[in-house]
C-alpha cells in the first residue's frame, strides 16, 4: 500500500520541480560523495566526529528527495542511491532544523568541491520550498512577516526611522551648527544612501558617522524616508518572491528620487541581495549604479575629498571578511585597502578573502534562537581564528557579522571589539573645514561610544528595568546607574506592575518572557492604563521570534526593541534615543 | 557463444553502445531545465570576469593549490589523480586489445604501461574503499552505489592488470573477466555516480561563471 503524505510534503514535492534550474540539478546529481568538503564547514571543525553536520550529508538530505523523484535510477532503485521522499510533517521538521540550523549557506564548502557543486544554493532552495508551506524558524517568519508588511526586517516604523534621522542630524548639528544633518527624500541626489535597519535600532552612529562622510566631502546626497532597507532576508529564507519585492522596492524608490548611483552601507547580505541578486530576484535589469559604501569611502579618500590621518587609529585591528561579500561579491581586496588607509596596525586574519570562516551568525542564524546553542558551538573556529591575530579590534563590513562576531566575542570571552570601516573613516576624518568643527573631537577608537559614552547623559531619568534573569537585570541596571540614572528593578509582571505605579518611571526596559505576568501582559496593561501609558518602553528580549506578540497587539507599538545579547553601547545608544525622542516630544 | 571472443567483441561493442547512447539521453534530459540568467552588474576589482571564472573552474581539477580541500589533502589529490589515470589506462587497454591486438600479446613495453597504471589505481583503489568504510564521514555519506562502484572499479583494476599483456596462452580467464566487467562497467556507468564526470563541465562551468563574474574565481589567497 502507497504510504500517505501529507499536505505540505506533497507541495514541497510539487514546487521543487518549478524550482530546477541547470546549475541546481548539476549540484544536485553531481556529488562523488568523496567528502573533501568536510572540513571546509566550521560546523564539523567544531563538533569533531559527527558527520550530520558534513557538507555532503546535509546535502544528501536535499538530494535525496531530488533524486527520488527527479532522477532515473532514484525512482528505479532508491535504496541503492540513498533516495527518499518526504512523507509527513515531521519529515519536513527534521529538513528544517538541517537547513536552517545547521548551515549558514556561507558558501565555503562550495568553493572546496571538486565538482563544483554548489550546496548553498539548493540549501536555499529547500530553505525557500519550506518557507512556501509555513515551516520555518519562528524567528524567520517574524522577520520576513516585517519585511513584508513593513517593508524592513526589523519592523522600524516609519515615523521612529524618520525619528531616528531627524534625532541624529539634531546630534550632528549640536557638535557642527552648520552642518547639513541627513537630508531625507531630496530628489536628484548623486547618491542615495541605503542602510541595514539595524543600524537605525541597535547602531544610529553608523548612520551619523556615514553622514559626518558624505558631508565632509561634499557629496548631494539623500536617505530615502520609505523603501530604505537594503537587507532582504529572502536571501536568507529562500523566498524569491520576498527577495524581488524588497529588491524591486529599492530599486522603484532610487528611480522616484531620481538618484544618480544606490550607496549600500556595510553589510554582506545587503550587498548581495542588493547588488547582485536583486535584479534576478526581482527579474528587473537595474538602470541605475550601485556600490558599496567601502568603494565610496576609498574613491572619496583617492579623489581627495576627505582627508583621513590613519594615526587616530592605532590599535592593532584585523579584518574580518563577510562570506557573502567575499565568496559571492568578490568585495575583499576594497575593504583592505580602505583599512590601510586609515588605520596604522592592521593584521592579517588566516584563512582569509574568500576562504575565510563565517562568523557563524550568517545565513540569518542570528534571527533563528532556536539553534543559538549550537550556532555558539560551530563559534569556537571562528574564536579560535580572531584570538590568533592578538588584534584588539576586528573590522568587518557587515553587520550581521557585526552581530555574530560580538556575540562569539562575549561568549568565549576575547578580550577584542567589533567595529565597522565607516567608524574608522569618521574617526580618522580630518575636517578642516570651518563649519564641521575641529578634527581633535573626534574621539579615538579606544574610548568610542559611540554616541552615548558621557558620563552622566542619563543624569536625572528614573528607569524601571524588568527581567527575570538577574544577571541581565544586574547588568542593565550597573550600566544605567554609570551613566547617571536612577535604577529601580523588577523581576517578575507583577512586581513591574507594582513598580511602575510606585515610582512612575521615565523609562521601562521590558523582558517578554519572566514568570507571574509576562512582560506581553505587563506591555498591554501599561498600555490600556491611562496614567501608566505615558512611559515609553523598550522591549529587551532574547526570543525575537516573540516579537509579533508585541507588535500584534491593538495598541500603540513599543518605542523601543532590542534583541540580546545586547552590549552597553547599544542599551546606552537605545535609552537616550527613547527619552531625546519622548522629551522633544512633550510626552 | 560467451566466450572472450564474443566478450571482447559483440558484447564490448553492445556495451559501448548502450553507454552511449543513455549518455546522450542523459545529457538532453540536464538540458532540458532551463539556465538561470544573471542580470547583475559585474563586481570584484574588475581583474576577471565570466570566462577567466569558468576557465579557471575548469582548470581546478589540475590546480590542487586552487583549494583548501586539495591543498591540504595532497595525499588524496595524488590518489584522485591515479585513480583517474587508472580509468582511462584501463579503458584504452579494453580499446587496444578489442582493436588492435585481439590475437597477439601487447608490446612488452606498452603493457608495463598498463600494468604501472593501472596497477597503481588497484592500490589507489583498495585505500579508498578502506577511506569509505574506514571514516566515519565519508561511511555517513556513503550509499550502496558508492560503494559498488568503488569496489566495481577497483577489481576491474585488479583484472586489468593481470589481463594487461593480453597473452591468452597464460590464461583465458584473466581477459575474459577484464571484458566482461568492463562491458558491465560500461553499461552501468550511466546509472551511476560513475558518471559524474559527464556533469563536471556542467557544474564547474556555472559556477566559474557566476563567481568570475563576481570576482571570486580565480580565487586570490594571501599568503
Amino acid at each position: 500500500m502507497a504510504k500517505e503524505r501529507s499536505h505540505k510534503a506533497q507541495i514541497v514535492i510539487d514546487r521543487l520541480g518549478k524550482k530546477l534550474n541547470r546549475q541546481i540539478v548539476g549540484s544536485l546529481v553531481a556529488c562523488v560523495h568523496c567528502g573533501n568538503c568536510t572540513d571546509a564547514c566550521h560546523y564539523v571543525l567544531a563538533n569533531p566526529g559527527d558527520p550530520t553536520y558534513a557538507p555532503a550529508y546535509k546535502a544528501d538530505k536535499i538530494r535525496s528527495i531530488f533524486k527520488r523523484h527527479y532522477d532515473w535510477t532514484g525512482r528505479i532503485f532508491p535504496w541503492w542511491v540513498h533516495a527518499k521522499s518526504l512523507y509527513t510533517d515531521e519529515d519536513l521538521e527534521e529538513l528544517k532544523d538541517i537547513v536552517f540550523g545547521k548551515c549558514t549557506n556561507c558558501r565555503r564548502c562550495t568553493i572546496n568541491c571538486p565538482m563544483g557543486v554548489d550546496l548553498a544554493t539548493f540549501n536555499r532552495m529547500a530553505r525557500g520550498l519550506l518557507v512556501s508551506v509555513g515551516v520555518m524558524p519562528e524567528g524567520v517568519a517574524v522577520v520576513s512577516k516585517d519585511q513584508w508588511e513593513i517593508g524592513n526586517q526589523m519592523g522600524v516604523l516609519k515615523e521612529d526611522y524618520v525619528d531616528t534621522l531627524e534625532w541624529l542630524t539634531e546630534e550632528m548639528q549640536m557638535e557642527y551648527p552648520e552642518s547639513p544633518g541627513i537630508p531625507i527624500d531630496t530628489v536628484n541626489a548623486d547618491v542615495v544612501y541605503s542602510i541595514n535597519p539595524r543600524e537605525v535600532k541597535y547602531d544610529p552612529r553608523t548612520i551619523s558617522d556615514a553622514a559626518m562622510i558624505f558631508n565632509a566631502a561634499g557629496e548631494n546626497w539623500t536617505m530615502p524616508s520609505e523603501d530604505w532597507d537594503m537587507t532582504n532576508f529572502g536571501l536568507f529564507s529562500g523566498d524569491d518572491d520576498l527577495g524581488g519585492s524588497v529588491a524591486r522596492r529599492l530599486y522603484e524608490k532610487v528611480v522616484e528620487l531620481k538618484g544618480k548611483k544606490l550607496v549600500i552601507s556595510e553589510c554582506g547580505h545587503g550587498y548581495r541581495s542588493t547588488r547582485c541578486e536583486g535584479p534576478n530576484w526581482a527579474q528587473h535589469d537595474v538602470s541605475f549604479p550601485m556600490e558599496s559604501s567601502v568603494i565610496t569611502m576609498i574613491n572619496y579618500i583617492k579623489e581627495g575629498k576627505i582627508k583621513v590621518d590613519k594615526s587616530k587609529n592605532t590599535e592593532k585591528m584585523t579584518f574580518h571578511d563577510s562570506c557573502n561579500n567575499a565568496r559571492s561579491c568578490g568585495l575583499f581586496e576594497e575593504p583592505r585597502e580602505l583599512l590601510n588607509m586609515v588605520c596604522e596596525n592592521f593584521q592579517e586574519m588566516y584563512p582569509n578573502r574568500s576562504e575565510n570562516y563565517c562568523c557563524t551568525g550568517g545565513g540569518g542564524a542570528m534571527s533563528m534562537s532556536e539553534y543559538t546553542p549550537q550556532r555558539l558551538v560551530s563559534a569556537k573556529v571562528k574564536a579560535d581564528q580572531l584570538k590568533a591575530t592578538g588584534a584588539k579590534y576586528v573590522v568587518t563590513s557587515c553587520h550581521n557579522c557585526v552581530d555574530g562576531l560580538t556575540d562569539l566575542i562575549k561568549h568565549y570571552k576575547l578580550d577584542m571589539k567589533v567595529t565597522q570601516l565607516v567608524n574608522l573613516v569618521a574617526n580618522a576624518l580630518v575636517i578642516d573645514k570651518p563649519v564641521e568643527g575641529p578634527a581633535e573631537e573626534v574621539p579615538t577608537p579606544a574610548e568610542v561610544t559611540p554616541v552615548a559614552a558621557e558620563a552622566g547623559s542619563l543624569q536625572g531619568y528614573k528607569i524601571l528595568v524588568a527581567d527575570d534573569e538577574p544577571d541581565f537585570v544586574t547588568f542593565v541596571s550597573t550600566v544605567l546607574e554609570d551613566n547617571g540614572a536612577e535604577v529601580v528593578m523588577a523581576y517578575d509582571g507583577n512586581q513591574a506592575l507594582e513598580m511602575a505605579r510606585k515610582e512612575k518611571p521615565d523609562l521601562m526596559t521590558l523582558d517578554i518572557t519572566m514568570p507571574g505576568k509576562s512582560g506581553i501582559e505587563v506591555f498591554e496593561i501599561l498600555r490600556n492604563d491611562d496614567e501608566l501609558a505615558r512611559i515609553p518602553v523598550c522591549i529587551m528580549t532574547g526570543k525575537p521570534e516573540l516579537r509579533k506578540l508585541i507588535y500584534d497587539r491593538a495598541v500603540r507599538p513599543p518605542e523601543g526593541y532590542v534583541d540580546k545579547p545586547i552590549d552597553e553601547e547599544s542599551i546606552i545608544l537605545n535609552i537616550r534615543r527613547i527619552l531625546e525622542l519622548a522629551k522633544s516630544k512633550g510626552k | 557463444m560467451f566466450d572472450l571472443e564474443f566478450a571482447r567483441g559483440t558484447l564490448h561493442d553492445v556495451a559501448l553502445a548502450v553507454m552511449m547512447i543513455v549518455y546522450f539521453i542523459r545529457l538532453y534530459w540536464l538540458t532540458r531545465f532551463k539556465a538561470g540568467k544573471e542580470r547583475q552588474a559585474p563586481t570584484g576589482i574588475g581583474d576577471t570576469n565570466s570566462r577567466k571564472g569558468y576557465i579557471y573552474s575548469w582548470g581546478n581539477v589540475g590546480m590542487p593549490w586552487a583549494m583548501e580541500s586539495t591543498r591540504t589533502k595532497l595525499f588524496l589529490y595524488f590518489q584522485f589523480v591515479i585513480f583517474h589515470l587508472g580509468v582511462t589506462a584501463a579503458i584504452l587497454l579494453m580499446f587496444s586489445i578489442s582493436f588492435y591486438f585481439k590475437d597477439s600479446p601487447l608490446p612488452p613495453q606498452l603493457a608495463l604501461t598498463f600494468k604501472i597504471i593501472i596497477g597503481a589505481a588497484f592500490v589507489v583503489g583498495v585505500l579508498r574503499i578502506i577511506r569509505r568504510i574506514g571514516s566515519k564521514y565519508v561511511r555517513a555519506i556513503s550509499s550502496p552505489d558508492d560503494h559498488f562502484s568503488l569496489w566495481l572499479l577497483t577489481a576491474w583494476f585488479l583484472f586489468g592488470y593481470l589481463a594487461a599483456n593480453n597473452n591468452i596462452a597464460a590464461g583465458e580467464w584473466k581477459s575474459f573477466t577484464f571484458f566482461i566487467m568492463g562491458s558491465f562497467f560500461l553499461i552501468y556507468v550511466p546509472f551511476s555516480k560513475i558518471s559524474h564526470y559527464l556533469y563536471y563541465p556542467f557544474t564547474r562551468y556555472y559556477l566559474g561563471k557566476s563567481l568570475g563574474r563576481r570576482g571570486v574565481f580565480p580565487i586570490k589567497r594571501f599568503q
